[in-house]
């Protein structure tokens, strides 16, 4: 269970990740001696936590003082197989401006106990350098590393005084950890919120505090394993995250804590799109008295994204940016008179021309669950990182985000629906969720005519159309390239959708620039080899464009959760036009499978010496649970088979002979 | 536990790389980039993403021997991905100090762009993920602003040259169009030189003044970059200059027999054996009568035992560390495995010398001229008379010292007696006694790297498949195979290649039990024999039943389905032949309606056979998947495109089935 705890101190001045106090400290010093070793440790041979695994983790200790600062960290390694002998060569990174490694201390114990000191050279390497910044690595190998040694090593980072900073203890490690231990002390100046979004590993008490610093131990921690369609890795390891906080927010409590955020965020938004005399004179230049509510809003929706926004523009080096020498911003007026911002001052743009127009409309700010999957319960405002408006429209709520480029009106990109965010108001703020569009919005949608040639290839035209996020994507990705690369980018779609080498060529000039809800292309579309004879009779599978489910969820197993993002559709109707000289022998059964959160249909008929294949897959949820995988992986599994199912063309003088 | 390294430095490049480039200054572009405005370009096709415009190398010896190398070169961005040549690295280390560089862009319109040297960064190789720990290797990064299309961007480097040989290479072709390239070689009285070209007819050289010589080449079309293509100075225009000092005054390696004695006086003292490592060998040979299982015993030590680990600084770039510290830390690069190898075979009477080669097969070739393009050590056995065994098969045979067995201390996978595919047919220096000599190394048998699948399955009224599949793998196939599993870190991760390969040519499939044979076993083949279920597997159309024979693996290729014609030679990695036997049993109340027709397709370097026939209720597929030629040019392309096509073909036909009418 996620959970979440705070220090405050009394002396707490206010919110810095740079303190700003000078603060002395001792001489380095590690942990009392090297860990007793047991004879279990000595001779086991494998973890039955982590079977086969190359190496495991025995102990592993990190003990941080922010007043110092420093970090003393001790790692324990029990070599398995060969292959487990590459952590003997070890490397801290640091950075030299700021931190220093010292004291660094390994040797490596035989399954006899033989101990062998590392007394060899320890390589400071550079890795980066450059003006005002350099980024190095203590580097040695520990000798005489056999499969069954345990090699351990020790070292003290070291920062300087005016060098702390958020932290997190991550506890997924890369090997499986069999026994850890951690300490924080924090720095005295500020006050510290620590919590434990996703959890501890089984077993594992609850962090505790002791006379100011906060201790957790724990045990058998799984060695993280990534998996296909995840939600983003950082999110799902076990962790302690610990944020310094300051006088902005010193609230304990929940309710204080974001009563205290949205007073401060209301009060700089609404600075921020003061500028009402600006706004009306630029609504009256956007629409119409007459408008209809829709239609105003979508004209303004419109027109604010036609600003120029900075936040989508290639990178540009200072030397570019120092050169072009735009001017900060300070509010709406400034975004619209200058017709340049980020997508956040765009957004709140859109805000104060909505409210200029007579509209009701409100701010909010919500966290991006590509990044995080928020709790207001850990009272971590940092990680509201975007913003929305809600607007009423003809008594419904429509939230709004046109900083986000190419976002068509009425959606939010895939990030932002289906997430909290706080609404900001005067008094107090509350929560609301953002809508999540249904598969239908987010479609990829492939019709085809084609004709069978008398070589087995398949030759016609195809049009797909890409819609909501779909669209959204494929603009993001190509926003900065040239038609020439476009082109080739949506033939690579379509060869990506087709299970066999195909000949695609692009025939029209989709509309890359605008924010519409779809985005259209059209090929010539010729693939090879589609019908494979079988003697008298060609075969060919029942569906064209089902390559992207050839693969997914093969594998039996599942830890972590399904997170296919957002609910979309593929939808596909094509007809075939058959040769004069082959008939339909045999054609698949309709397939359906529908289990509410996926849907599965496939038809296939002939009617006038042409095949319809019509083929439909829902996807209508953003994610799964992993205790539900089994019913995702045997739905791929029933695609997959339905897809390959035959249809049985033969010679058409044989079907009247019979 | 550790922190992400690679996580850290790409996001301290991007700081860096933002901040250096922001003090560029306000002044002007050289005249020798500004003359490249609105010059006509070379042909080039709406792909091309960038124009080299000029480009021009000055190496200047000077009378004390010492010697500069300043590089120019200027690119038109044509495209928006063409901002990649604005991103300037340059590698160098202790032979090759950067002296000055300075970077600029020329904008279709406002002012130039400057970038100077403090403005680049410094980076070195980030991790320890393949054993290199540390190295002198490092580069200059440079981040040219405004590298648009329709802008210019150029750069200049002078370097410090103190290279172990006296030669230099004019790299003429790039990945772009090239308009204009420029050599100009500069030496004192006396020096001389002397120029062998590749894959580009000599150009004559223009004297351009008293010890100056200056080459150039106009509008070279771009090399593509293709899968399976030979390495680039196996393809690319190049002229490398071999510099000829007066006198011999300065140290040169000017033939391959200088190159092999100063090879041999890296490693003298380096390869001798301590009195650990004569215990070690002793140890190892204690109760081995026979000769061959001694060098096994000590091969396999060095193969297994010596951690892969590369320090290599300065000179350790190409000289070994003592045998005895190699032996003592347990952990070494290819030259430390080599030097060790060979004094601990001296102890037993088994003469061995070194091969330094490059791993990728057409970097070097006999009509190379002597250079250090080597990348690799491996060691040549001299086997007393008697010794050798069928098993032994990679010998080279060498008029003086007689057959050499090739051994690669640092591949942990492969076995005494065999090479792996990379290393067939390559040509290495081999460093004997009296100097050295190129060899080019044996190709091996095609059975030598195989994968051979068996299957007995049975077929279900219901269209389910299922049976015990036995896969023996050796050479390379069980080198990749070893080398997963070594990986794997449960069971799991184990079957995970065998779940891929399968779900290649299965929808719906389980395996029941796996189970691997030889895994740690090199000198026996590996195996896999599993059990599988495959439901659906046949298909039903009416009443027919469908049955692919070509139950799981495939041999096609996708490689030459590209929408440009094959520019490029195509490399395989080594010799191969597979096979496939598979007997599926079908239903009794079936017989068979049609049968795929046979397949025989053979190209020389590749062949493929397949057969599909019915012995009662049972369907037997058998095939054979050859590659004889490692090189096919690219001339042949074509053909081997239809050869994969042929291929694919097959792998999908179908055997139809009929109820038995009764």
């Amino acid at each position: 269970m996620p959970g979440v705890f705070t220090i405050f101190s009394a002396r707490a001045a206010r919110l810095a990740l740079l303190a700003w106090v000078s603060c002395g400290f001792g001489l380095p010093c590690l942990a009392a001696d090297w860990q007793p070793v047991s004879a279990e440790e000595l001779q086991m041979t494998s973890e039955p936590g982590a079977p086969k695994a190359p190496a495991i983790i025995l102990y592993r200790q990190i003990d941080r003082d922010d007043n110092g600062p420093y970090e003393a960290v001790y790692l324990r390694i029990k070599i398995l197989t060969e292959e487990g002998r590459k952590y003997g060569d070890v490397e801290i990174p640091y950075f030299p401006e700021n931190e220093s490694v010292r004291s660094i201390q390994a040797r490596s114990i035989k399954p006899d106990g033989t101990i062998t000191e590392f007394n060899g050279q320890i390589y400071d390497k550079s890795l980066v350098k450059g003006r005002g910044a350099r980024y190095s690595a203590k580097t040695f190998t520990i000798p005489d590393l056999r499969v069954g040694s345990i090699l351990e090593y020790r070292y003290r980072q070291e920062m300087d005084a005016r060098y702390v900073f958020d932290s997190r203890w991550i506890l997924s490690a890369e090997l499986f950890t069999r026994h850890a231990k951690f300490s924080l002390e924090p720095y005295h100046q500020l006050a510290m919120r620590w919590s434990w979004p996703y959890g501890l590993p089984p077993g594992t008490g609850n962090p505790t505090e002791k006379r100011g610093t906060i201790y957790l131990e724990t045990n058998n921690v799984p060695a993280f394993v990534a998996e296909e369609w995840m939600p983003p890795e950082d999110l799902l390891k076990y962790r302690v995250e610990f944020i310094y906080e300051g006088s902005e927010n010193d609230e304990k409590e929940q309710p204080a804590y974001w009563k205290h955020f949205d007073k401060e965020r209301f009060r700089a938004v609404g600075n921020f799109v003061d500028a009402r005399r600006v706004m009306e004179t630029a609504v009256a230049q956007i629409i119409a008295p007459g408008d209809a509510p829709d239609t105003k809003l979508r004209k303004l929706y419109a027109r604010v994204q036609q600003i120029r926004n900075v936040s989508y523009e290639r990178d540009k080096t200072a030397a570019e940016e120092k050169r072009e020498h735009l001017k900060s911003i300070g509010d709406v007026g400034d975004v619209w008179q200058r017709g340049y911002g980020n997508g956040e001052q765009i957004t709140w743009l859109m805000l104060a021309l909505a409210r200029a127009a007579g509209f009701e409309a409100e701010p909010v700010e919500v966290a991006t669950r590509d990044v995080y999957f928020f709790d207001p319960a850990l009272m971590n405002s940092r990680q509201l990182n975007t913003n929305v408006v809600r607007v009423k429209l003809n008594g419904a709520d429509v939230y709004l985000d046109p900083g986000a480029a190419f976002t068509p009106f009425g959606m939010l990109p895939w990030s932002e629906t289906a997430v909290q965010g706080l609404l900001l108001a005067r008094d107090d703020g509350s929560w609301v969720a953002t809508p999540l569009p249904a598969a239908a919005a987010s479609r990829v949608a492939c019709r085809a005519d084609l004709l069978l040639t008398e070589a087995d290839s398949l030759e016609g035209k195809l049009t797909v159309t890409f819609s909501g996020f779909e669209a959204m994507a494929l603009r993001l990705d190509e926003r900065h390239e040239d038609g020439a690369d476009r082109k080739r980018y949506l033939e690579k779609q379509v060869e990506y959708l087709v299970p066999m080498a195909v000949d695609v060529q692009l025939r029209n000039e989709p509309d890359w620039d605008s924010s519409s809800p779809t985005l259209v292309a059209a090929f010539n579309l010729r693939i090879p080899g589609w019908a494979v004879d079988a003697g008298r009779r060609r075969l060919a599978a029942a569906a064209l464009f089902g390559a992207p489910e050839a693969h997914l969820f093969e594998h039996p197993t599942r830890q972590y959760p399904v997170y296919f993002r957002y609910p979309h559709e593929e939808d596909d109707d094509i007809v075939i036009s058959l040769p004069a000289n082959l008939s339909v022998a045999s054609l698949p059964k309709p397939q359906t499978r529908d289990l509410s959160v996926l849907a599965y249909t496939l038809s296939v008929t002939s009617h006038g010496g042409a095949l319809h294949l019509q083929r439909r897959l829902d996807v209508n949820s953003p994610i799964v649970a992993a205790k539900f995988y089994d019913q995702v992986s045997q739905f791929y599994q029933f695609v997959r088979t339905s897809d390959e199912q035959q249809i049985v063309l033969e010679p058409a003088d044989r079907k009247g002979k019979n | 536990m550790m922190r992400s390294v690679a996580t850290y430095v790409a996001a301290l490049c991007v700081v860096c790389l933002a901040l250096a480039a922001g003090v560029a200054e306000a002044a002007e572009a050289p005249p020798w980039m500004h003359a490249l405005v609105g010059a006509a370009l070379p042909p080039h096709d709406d792909k091309a993403n960038a124009i080299q415009l000029y480009s021009e190398i000055r190496f200047t010896v000077q009378p004390n021997g010492k010697m500069t190398r300043l590089e120019r070169a200027a690119f038109l961005i044509l495209r928006p991905d063409g901002n990649i040549w604005g991103n300037v690295r340059l590698d160098f280390d202790d032979q090759s100090r950067i002296t000055a560089l300075r970077g600029w862009c020329i904008p279709a319109s406002g002012k130039d762009f400057v970038v100077k040297e403090r403005d680049t960064i410094e980076a070195a190789l980030p991790g320890v993920e393949n054993g290199e720990l540390v190295t002198d290797l490092r580069a200059r990064v440079m981040r040219i602003p405004a590298a648009d299309p329709g802008n210019i961007v150029g750069y200049e480097v002078e370097q410090e040259e103190r290279p172990y040989m006296l030669d230099d290479t004019w790299e003429l072709q790039d990945t772009v169009p090239v308009r204009e390239a420029h050599y100009t070689l500069h030496l004192p009285a006396g020096w001389d030189y002397k120029a062998v070209w590749f894959n580009h007819g000599a150009i004559a050289p223009v004297a351009s003044g008293p010890g100056e010589w200056s080459w150039v080449a106009t509008n070279l079309p771009a090399v593509r970059v293709e899968s399976h293509m030979p390495p680039w100075r196996g393809i690319a225009a190049h002229m490398v200059v071999a510099l000829v000092p007066t006198a011999r005054t300065t140290p040169a390696l000017l033939t391959w027999k200088d190159v092999g004695v100063w090879e041999q006086a890296l490693v003298r003292d380096r390869d001798a054996a301590t009195p650990e490592i004569r215990q070690k060998v002793a140890e190892l040979s204690a109760g081995k009568a026979a000769k061959l299982e001694q060098i096994s015993a000590l091969a396999a030590f060095v193969q297994k035992d010596i951690r892969y680990v590369a320090i290599e600084l300065g000179i350790g770039g190409y000289q070994p560390h003592a045998a005895g510290d190699t032996f003592l830390h347990r952990y070494g690069d290819c030259k430390d495995k080599a030097a060790l190898l060979h004094a601990m075979l001296g102890e037993i009477g088994v003469n061995s010398y070194y091969v330094v080669i490059n791993t990728v097969r057409g970097n070097e070739t006999t009509d190379t001229p002597p250079n250090l393009g080597f990348n690799h050590m491996i060691l040549a056995i001299q086997l007393p008379p008697g010794v050798a065994t069928p098993e032994l098969l990679a010998f080279y045979n060498h008029p003086q010292l007689g057959k050499l067995l090739i051994f690669d201390p640092t591949d942990e996978l492969t076995p005494l007696g065999r090479l792996s595919g990379g290393l067939q047919a390559n040509t290495g220096l081999l460093v004997s006694p009296d100097g050295a000599e190129l060899a080019t190394l044996p190709q091996l048998r095609t059975d030598t790297s195989s994968i051979n699948r068996t299957a007995t399955l049975k077929l279900d009224e219901k269209g389910d498949l299922s049976g015990d599949v036995r896969e023996v793998r050796v050479g390379d196939p069980a080198s990749v195979e070893r080398y997963d599993l070594r990986n794997a870190a449960g069971n799991d991760d184990r079957i995970k290649p065998v779940e891929v390969r399968l779900a290649d040519s299965l929808s719906d499939f389980t395996i029941l039990k796996a189970s691997v044979l030889n895994l740690a076993a090199l000198d026996q083949p590996f195996e896999w024999h599993y059990t599988l279920e495959a439901n659906h597997y046949a298909k039903f159309a009416g009443d027919l039943m469908l049955v692919r024979p070509r139950v799981l693996g495939s041999k096609s290729s996708a490689l030459l389905e590209t929408r440009e014609a094959r520019e490029n030679p195509i490399e395989f990695e080594g010799p191969r032949l597979d096979s496939d036997n598979f007997e599926i049993t079908f239903p009794a109340g079936y017989e068979v309606d049609e049968l795929p027709a046979p397949v025989d397709a053979d190209l020389g370097f590749a062949s493929y056979h397949s057969r599909t026939q019915a012995v009662g209720h049972t369907l037997r597929y058998t095939r054979t998947f050859e590659i004889k030629g490692l090189s096919v040019p690219v001339a042949r392309a074509e053909e081997l495109k239809q050869f994969y096509r042929v291929i694919w073909t097959d792998e999908r036909r179908t055997a139809v089935l009929r109820p038995i009418a009764h």
